[in-house]
């Protein structure tokens, strides 16, 4: 009798830890729509910085040039870095027949100076 | 509001939410497997896999539902 008691406290227990874990994730919005978990995402990206200043200060860990490196700043834009890509690849198609021009005529200048 | 500027934030949406819920499902599936299954890895597979099918399931959604118009009939009496 004492066995099962122990027993069923002992699920009881690991029960309401994984149960608070799951509530935990819900009420912070991580289970929610896209919307929602961006929003947690950008809550999160605001929090991390100021808490791992305040950790490293209070560990004693300065932050300086040569031992740690500044507290990182997490903002990434898919769309952003996807259109900055075709940009910068169009432009570089853009000139390249130009370019290619200029660089044939430096090397063919250069093999002229090297004949002569 | 461009509708190329818009379906951008659809994708930086979607990409948020499913590092959001890739990093739940994981952290869910490591406290159940602590707790439940004896460290074993396959619930954080699981959860991992949960957590990217959600946020595969709302990004679809979200792509999906760009002019519904819900509507409802008022009656005038």
């Amino acid at each position: 009798l004492n066995c099962f008691i122990f027993d069923s406290f002992r699920f009881l227990i690991k029960g309401g830890l994984a149960g608070a874990a799951v509530y935990v994730a819900y009420d912070q919005g991580l289970l929610g729509s896209g919307t929602q978990g961006a929003e947690a995402l950008k809550k999160a990206q605001e929090t991390l910085p100021p808490a791992i200043q305040e950790w490293t200060s209070y560990l004693g860990w300065e932050v300086r040039a040569a031992q740690l490196p500044p507290t990182p700043k997490f903002d990434f834009s898919l769309s952003d870095a996807w259109n900055k890509g075709v940009h910068t690849v169009m432009s570089a198609l853009s000139v390249a027949p130009t370019r290619a021009c200029e660089y044939t005529m430096e090397g063919w200048k250069y093999v002229k100076d090297l004949v002569k | 509001m461009a509708s190329e500027g818009d379906l951008g934030r659809k994708w930086d949406r979607c990409v948020a939410d499913s590092a959001v819920k890739l990093g739940a499902g994981f952290g869910l599936g490591i406290v159940f497997s602590v707790i439940f299954f004896k460290r074993k890895s396959w619930p954080i597979a699981f959860g991992s896999g949960m957590g990217l099918g959600m946020a595969y399931s709302n990004c679809q959604h979200d792509f999906q539902s760009p002019y519904l118009l819900h509507g409802k009939f008022v009656k005038v009496s």
